[in-house]
Formats: structure tokens, C-alpha cells, sequence
């Protein structure tokens, strides 16, 4: 009987006092514990790399329609961007195209001369990576990781572990491939870190990510060789980033004579908020791939090299 | 004001994500309120058998995984925030607009807190105080939400009759 009245009042009329079924304290206590258990897996283990994957690429669809306002708003500042601008622009284009042109003939007789040097040496020729061009969709929506999220993904044969430049040098690497898109983890981030070379000198280092958009190389003595403006480029030792790319440039040293080791601070000479282009570069076929660098006198054996690709190949 | 049905406010939680993934440029990311814990507590509070902790948790594991934290992060913040609404939810009658004003104010800063504390042990550096902003602007949203939707406060008992 009591059961029929209550199934009469069932349908509530707001606002519902009265919430049947377990209570709030033990439905927290249960998605708490669920939660935590879904942490230490998803930090330790790779199980849920899938979900994510497919969770991303299903969710396409819901990304694109909330793309659209902004792209609206890009192409309507584009299309209203004054005719002045574009002569200009082209103007500058030509011109930067007409000097490279140039460098590219002189580039062209050294490649072959190199080549045959190389092979007169008896040296492995560098294989130069072919690169796919992706576009930046957004910076990532966590704010304390330093991605970006661009258009290409394992549909356009990206991987992960990949690198990424755009035209003023080494921008990050590819950390998370999903269907449709995937996430480029920034230089600058903390788990990140770079071979790199001195231009000037040849000195061997590691850069690794700091706040605040800088990249700090660590463990290198007091005395050390580097001025502020040193360009720093990749060594290619990683055999991920092709050697020769700009990475940045250093901005400030700190040389204490008392502590062990100089603080020298470089900022990234990519711009990932200047522009949306980027270039996906291939990853080497295979280990014989990597470049050997002729002079390993002042090779730097750190026991930190495996950091270098933290998330490649899970 | 009627009972909301429930492919209502399913809707309204899709709309959230959907706003949760909008490309916030460098300067609007700052400000971001967490669209889909301020949707949660407006349902928390005006409908609680429709809108629960299992709910929320659920939410919270779509944003971790939309957004590419770990998983689990939000899902535990909005279940202790759940959690903390709900055993609150029969008192919010007697509560005037300020005193629900203070109290999601309180709900999302202790959000944004739990998350901060999971993420640095997960290993993240701490931010500056401009992280603590979504929680003013999730306040704001809450009242807009109110303005659109209808208000949580008023007991309807007495305006109905």
C-alpha cells in the first residue's frame, strides 16, 4: 500500500528535496576512489591512450562547429586587411624569395660539393627529412602544459615523437597523435628537453624547457664558453631533429664563481603565436639513419639523453 | 518554472563542452570560466535528481579527456564540488542571492584549489594568481545562467500560488 503513495508522489515538482538512492556521501566516497584509480592508471600505465584517441577523434565534429567562430572572425580580418598591406607584403615576399633564390643556387653547388667530400671521407650523407605542412588549430586548452593542437594527424600519417619547426626554427615535438589532429608539446615546456650546438663554437649541450617561454641548458661549468646572442642550433645527436636548426638564442648568463655550473637562460627564436604554418618533419627510417657527427671530441655524454623523447613511442 | 527534463539538461552539459572547447586565444584562455562545472551547479541546485554526483563525474572525465589533462583530475574536483552542492541543496531556499553568490564563489575557488593540488603533484609549476579569474567569471556565468534559465533561490511554492 505505502508503496502505491509513494510511487504517486514520484514525479517531483522542483525544487526536489528529497534525492532517492545512495547517499551523497557514499556516491562521493565511490567517484572519488573511481577517479583516483583512473589517475594512477592513466599516469602509470598506457591502457587509456586508445580512449583518448578515439574519445579525440570522435569528438571532431563538436571541435569543428566550435572552430568556426573564430575562423569566421580570421577570415573576416582577412578579407578587410587593406590592399596597401597585401602590395607591400608582396613586395617584402619578392624580394625575401629573389635572396633566397640566390642563397639556394650557392646551396645547391655546396650540397654537391659536400656530398662528394663526404663521400670521399668515406661519410654517411645526411638524409634531409621530408616535412608535412600543418596548420596551428589552437593553442592547448590545459593551461599548464605548453602545447599547441595542430590539423594533421595519424590520418595524415603523423607520429608521435615527430618534430616540429616553422620558418625560424625548432618549435617542439609531437607528443599525442589523435585521428584528425595532434599535440605538439613546445619547446619551452618542462618536459622537454633539446640537444643543441653552439653555432659559434660547436659546444654540445642540452636545452630544456623553462617557464615563462625561455630555455635553460643546465650543467654546464662556470668557465664555460657561450655569450649572450650565441645562436644555439640542433646537434641532430637524437637522430629526431635533423641537425643545423635554429633553436634559440641566448639571452642571459649568469657565470657565480662560486656555484659549480653557469645559468644560462636562451629564448626560443620560433614564434608559435606569430603565425599558423608549421612544418611536420618526417621521423628517420631507422636507426642507421641518424647522423654521425664527424667531431665527437667535446661530445657531451649526459645521462639525461633518453629525456629527449619523452612521449615517443609509448 | 517547471521541472526541467532531463534531455534538457544533458543539452545544456553539451553546450558546456562545446564551450569548453571553443579556441580561447592567449588573452580569453585566461579568463575562461569552467563552463561545464558552473552548468553542473545550476543543475546541482535546481535539480538534483536529474543532475547528481554521478553526473558530474562523468562530465569531469569528458573535460579531462577534451582538454588532454590527466584523467581523473576534473572528475574527482567536480565530484568532491558535487558532493559539497548537493549536501547543500535543501538549504539554498533560505539562501538570498548574495549568500548563493558567496557560496558558488567558495565551490569553484575550492575547484580550481583541488585541481591545482592534483596537478602539482602530478608534477606541474605553480601559476600566478591570474588562474584563480575563472572562478569570478564562473560567478558571473551562474548569474547570467540564472537570468536565462530561470532563478535557483526563489521557492516556487510561493510564486506558483
Amino acid at each position: 500500500m505505502l508503496k502505491g503513495v509513494h510511487q504517486k508522489l514520484e514525479p517531483q515538482q522542483t525544487p526536489a528535496f528529497f534525492v532517492h538512492g545512495a547517499s551523497p556521501f557514499s556516491r562521493m566516497v565511490l567517484f572519488c576512489a573511481l577517479s583516483i584509480t583512473l589517475m594512477a592508471v592513466d599516469a602509470k600505465l598506457n591502457y587509456l591512450s586508445q580512449v583518448r584517441q578515439a574519445f579525440i577523434g570522435g569528438l571532431h565534429p563538436i571541435e569543428r562547429i566550435a572552430d568556426i567562430p573564430s575562423e569566421f572572425i580570421r577570415d573576416a580580418s582577412r578579407y578587410f586587411s587593406v590592399h596597401n598591406e597585401l602590395v607591400q607584403e608582396n613586395y617584402i615576399l619578392k624580394q625575401q624569395a629573389f635572396e633566397h633564390a640566390i642563397k639556394l643556387q650557392r646551396l645547391n653547388t655546396l650540397q654537391v660539393e659536400n656530398d662528394h667530400l663526404r663521400s670521399l671521407l668515406g661519410g654517411v650523407i645526411p638524409i634531409h627529412p621530408k616535412a608535412i605542412l600543418g596548420d596551428i588549430s589552437h593553442t592547448g586548452r590545459d593551461p599548464f602544459r605548453n602545447v599547441v593542437i595542430i590539423n594533421r594527424g595519424s590520418r595524415h600519417n603523423i607520429q608521435a615523437g615527430q618534430a616540429v619547426v616553422d620558418a625560424k626554427g625548432v618549435l617542439g615535438q609531437v607528443t599525442r597523435v589523435y585521428p584528425f589532429s595532434s599535440e605538439v608539446t613546445l619547446i619551452t615546456d618542462k618536459n622537454l628537453s633539446i640537444p643543441v650546438q653552439v653555432e659559434r663554437n660547436q659546444l654540445r649541450a642540452i636545452a630544456f624547457g623553462q617557464s615563462g617561454n625561455t630555455l635553460d641548458i643546465p650543467y654546464l661549468p662556470t668557465n664555460v664558453d657561450i655569450k649572450i646572442g650565441d645562436k644555439l642550433v640542433t646537434s641532430g645527436i637524437d637522430g629526431i631533429y635533423p641537425a643545423g636548426l635554429a633553436v634559440a638564442t641566448v639571452t642571459k648568463i649568469d657565470q657565480d664563481p662560486k656555484s659549480p655550473f653557469a645559468k644560462i637562460i636562451s629564448t626560443p627564436t620560433a614564434k608559435v603565436s606569430h603565425h599558423l604554418q608549421l612544418l611536420i618533419l618526417e621521423l628517420p627510417e631507422s636507426k642507421e639513419a641518424q647522423i654521425p657527427l664527424p667531431d665527437t671530441d667535446n661530445a657531451l655524454q649526459k645521462p639525461t639523453e633518453q629525456e629527449v623523447q619523452p612521449n615517443a613511442h609509448p | 518554472m517547471r521541472t526541467p527534463s532531463l534531455l534538457f539538461v544533458y543539452g545544456t552539459l553539451l553546450v558546456a563542452l562545446v564551450f569548453q572547447l571553443f579556441p580561447w586565444s592567449s588573452k580569453g584562455v585566461i579568463a575562461r570560466p569552467d563552463f561545464m562545472l558552473v552548468v553542473l551547479l545550476y543543475w546541482f541546485f535546481r535539480a538534483p535528481h536529474l543532475c547528481n554526483i554521478g553526473t558530474a563525474w562523468i562530465a569531469g572525465a569528458l573535460v579531462d579527456l577534451a582538454t588532454g589533462s590527466l584523467l581523473g583530475q576534473h572528475a574527482l574536483a567536480f565530484t568532491l564540488i558535487a558532493y559539497l552542492a548537493i549536501s547543500f541543496q535543501r538549504r539554498l531556499v533560505l539562501f538570498n542571492a548574495f549568500q548563493l553568490l558567496f557560496f558558488t564563489f567558495g565551490l569553484l575557488t575550492l575547484n580550481r584549489l583541488t585541481i591545482l593540488i592534483l596537478k602539482l603533484f602530478s608534477g606541474n609549476e605553480l601559476p600566478n594568481l591570474h588562474y584563480f579569474w575563472p572562478v569570478i567569471t564562473g560567478v558571473i556565468l551562474l548569474q547570467v545562467m540564472q537570468f536565462a534559465l530561470g532563478k535557483i533561490t526563489q521557492p516556487t511554492s510561493n510564486k506558483a500560488d
